[in-house]
């Protein structure tokens, strides 16, 4: 019993935990596809694909996107020497000096991203000056000045990646290539670069995502180069389309996919491992049965299913118009407006009706002259008191009298487009 | 030349040393600690502008500091309120989202690290799915959710558990489940890194020795993973109290985050020297803050990063 209640309390913890973690996503990549102008899920309105194709014509988002690459390509070449160079000399630095040393090289790490990018952009400055170059001359670029101030930190994440393979390196190989005659640079290239391979593209991998999706430090050193991540800012900040809702989706659709093919690929070597350690000699010898792709790997199949899924909407996408239903809901809303406006006028009148019976009791007590007609029924059928009440009320929109709202008045279509 | 530095050329050959030793230089002197001296030497500057920079004007002051607690010259009050109230406002919720993070990510640290199975593969990967989207677009997600017309407070009117939609984004709400939501993974990797290498046989030993549940996770794995607990308290701080993106997008139009006020003084106000001190106080505090925490729950310094 009571087993059994900590196993349903922990399933529903990972449920609200992940929760928490996933659904955000979810639903900002649902806004994607709701055509009403702000994005939100409900209400619902639309299926549409219009926002794809306003991101795509969006010039400040491309040139965003192109110097995100520009850059990040930068950052990637320059913190995975950098990080490399600082693996090899941790794990040769004299001893006495291998604890400053770490500190200064993780420091960056915990160091908060708006100092990093205020001290680049101090620093680069005054050697701008001690050198005697303009305002626009290379050292102040936006591009140069964001590579140095993000790789000071993504070097320490590569470097982390790097030390933790490097460890696993028998220095003796090196020895050996060099007893054989091999220059040190040949040992470097032809024996620990193939080692370090793997390393290098996790490093590789791991500092584009960081340059790439990197506000803080950026966000002082662009200059004018701004990146993707600070042109979203921008937007996110003064204005929100769901025009960023669909380029979330398409970021979180490529993260699944490369994640899940990263998966399937490491579930399939690992299935072809236990396949070879378990076939006999003969097996072994002759033909050696391994397991296809997807038997038993629950990524690849997903991975399938989740191209399907793709390819199947980018063809709806294609084929589909949302026109007519954008059409309804505009004429919904409408008739919405237009009732909300009936009834608040009904209001309003009754309210005054009951207003001149008081007024008009009090006015026979106290038999004071009144401005108003005292007819039973109030200013209702007086002709002028309708246009009077719109022109003194500016937030109620101008509407036909008639009763169905306007619905009917051949005009109110045209009017609205 | 120095015995270590002849072995290092003998060792990488001349080309090769170089090449290493020119990377490292370039990054820890070039990139690290040059940059943070020069902003610790700016911010003890007046603002000038740039042809008095050098000039007989340019001498050391303290008057970025004092602005920042006096306020400004002859201004109207003893202290410079409204800036310090943020920079404390800062610093207690960073460690509020601390906590918060803490107490979420525990539980799911120990389960993953001590379950086996095919699904906790799976898991990691949903961890790791949401580290990768950009930070800009996870705070926009959380504002969809949280807004006047959001999910959230779509779902309590229409469910009749509201009847006026909640304001989160005046109430700080949505900035603080942002923030929390940025760094979970940051949190969770470390303290699953320690609880991981924990010999199941010691949990087993403490539960036929009577332990309740509690009292397990208190004597035993609790001490054990102090270095990943810690870690991963340190990094959620400082990233949290350092934090831009999600302040600027989720916080309330009446409350700023400290790292606002920097990028006002550099971005609005061009007074750089200023925003390079409260740069530097931001850092130093943080650092300081960290420190007396590792000092008080015992915790040493190598045992981080571990």
């Amino acid at each position: 019993m009571n087993n059994s209640f900590l196993r349903i309390s922990i399933w529903v913890y990972l449920a609200i935990f992940f929760a928490y973690l996933l659904g955000p996503l979810v639903i900002m990549s649902i806004t994607a596809f709701n055509s009403s102008g702000f994005p939100r899920m409900s209400p619902w309105e639309c299926l549409t694909f219009q926002w794809f194709g306003e991101l795509f014509q969006d010039q400040r988002i491309l040139n965003g996107i192109k110097n995100s690459l520009i850059i990040g390509a930068g950052t990637v070449v320059l913190s995975v020497a950098m990080g490399l160079a600082g693996a090899l000399m941790l794990t040769q630095i004299w001893p006495r000096l291998r604890a400053t040393y770490y500190t200064v090289i993780i420091a960056p790490i915990l160091i908060p991203g708006v100092v990093l990018g205020i001290s680049t952009l101090v620093f680069w400055d005054r050697i701008n000056r001690m050198l005697g170059l303009g305002a626009d001359s290379f050292l102040s670029n936006g591009i140069f000045l964001t590579v140095i101030g993000q790789s000071t930190f993504i070097a320490s994440y590569c470097m982390l990646v790097l030390v933790a393979r490097l460890q696993r390196y028998d220095m003796a190989l090196t020895e050996a290539a060099l007893d054989l005659g091999a220059t040190h640079a040949q040992a470097f290239r032809k024996i620990l670069l193939p080692f370090m391979r793997p390393a290098i593209a996790s490093a590789a991998v791991l500092a584009f995502l960081a340059s790439f999706e990197n506000y803080n430090t950026t966000t002082f050193t662009f200059g004018e180069y701004p990146t993707l991540t600070i042109e979203l800012a921008q937007k996110v900040r003064y204005g929100i389309t769901p025009a960023i809702s669909a380029l979330a989706f398409i970021i979180v659709a490529l993260t699944v996919f490369f994640a899940l093919l990263n998966e399937a690929k490491l579930k399939r070597q690992e299935l072809v491992a236990a396949a070879r350690k378990n076939a006999t000699v003969e097996e072994l010898a002759g033909k050696i049965k391994l397991p296809s792709f997807f038997s038993g790997n629950m990524a690849a199949v997903l991975l399938v299913v989740f191209a399907v899924a793709t390819i199947t909407v980018v063809g709806t996408a294609t084929a589909y118009n949302p026109g007519q239903c954008i059409a309804d809901v505009k004429e919904q809303k409408r008739l919405e407006a237009d009732q909300r406006i009936q009834e608040l006028r009904k209001q309003r009148e009754e309210q005054r009706k009951k207003r001149e019976a008081e007024e008009a009791e009090q006015g026979d007590a106290q038999s004071a002259p009144k401005p108003s007609n005292n007819s039973g029924f109030g200013n209702v059928f007086a002709p002028n008191s309708l246009g009077d009440e719109e022109t003194s009320e500016p937030e109620t929109p101008p509407a036909s009298n008639d009763g169905f709202g306007g619905a009917f008045d051949p005009n109110a279509l045209q009017k609205d487009q | 030349m120095p015995h270590f530095l002849k072995e290092f050329f003998n060792r990488n050959g001349t080309g090769m040393g170089l090449g290493i030793l020119g990377l490292v230089l370039f990054w820890t002197i070039g990139l690290i600690i040059l940059p943070q001296l020069s902003m610790l030497d700016f911010s003890f500057r007046p603002n000038l502008p740039p042809p008095e920079i050098g000039g007989p004007k340019d001498v050391y002051t303290l008057e970025n500091y004092k602005y920042l607690v006096f306020g400004p010259e002859g201004g109207s009050q003893d202290y410079n309120t409204v800036d310090l109230r943020v920079f404390f406002r800062t610093l207690l919720a960073a460690v509020c989202v601390t906590i918060f993070n803490l107490i979420l990510c525990y539980p799911i640290a120990y389960y993953l690290g001590q379950s086996k199975g095919s699904h906790i593969r799976i898991f990691a990967i949903m961890l790791i799915i949401p580290y990768w989207i950009n930070e800009i677009l996870r705070a926009f997600a959380l504002r969809i959710i949280f807004g006047e017309t959001g999910v959230l407070n779509t779902l309590f009117v229409g469910l009749g558990i509201w009847d006026m939609p909640f304001d989160f984004i005046r109430n700080d709400i949505a900035l603080y489940a942002g923030l929390g939501y940025a760094y979970i993974l940051l949190m969770i990797f470390p303290m699953y890194n320690v609880i991981e290498s924990l010999d199941k046989n010691q949990i087993e030993a403490a539960r036929d020795l009577g332990a309740p549940w509690w009292r397990i996770h208190w004597r035993v794995v609790i001490p054990y993973a102090k270095p990943g607990i810690s870690s991963g308290c340190t990094m959620v701080f400082m990233l949290s109290a350092g934090a831009l993106a999600a302040p600027q997008i989720l916080g309330g139009p009446s409350s700023l985050w400290f790292t606002q006020l920097i990028y006002q003084q550099f971005n609005d106000n061009n007074d750089w020297p200023q925003g390079a001190a409260y740069a530097i106080v931001l850092l130093v505090t943080c650092i300081l803050f960290v420190l007396a925490m590792m000092r008080l729950f015992k915790v040493n310094m190598g045992d981080i990063g571990k």
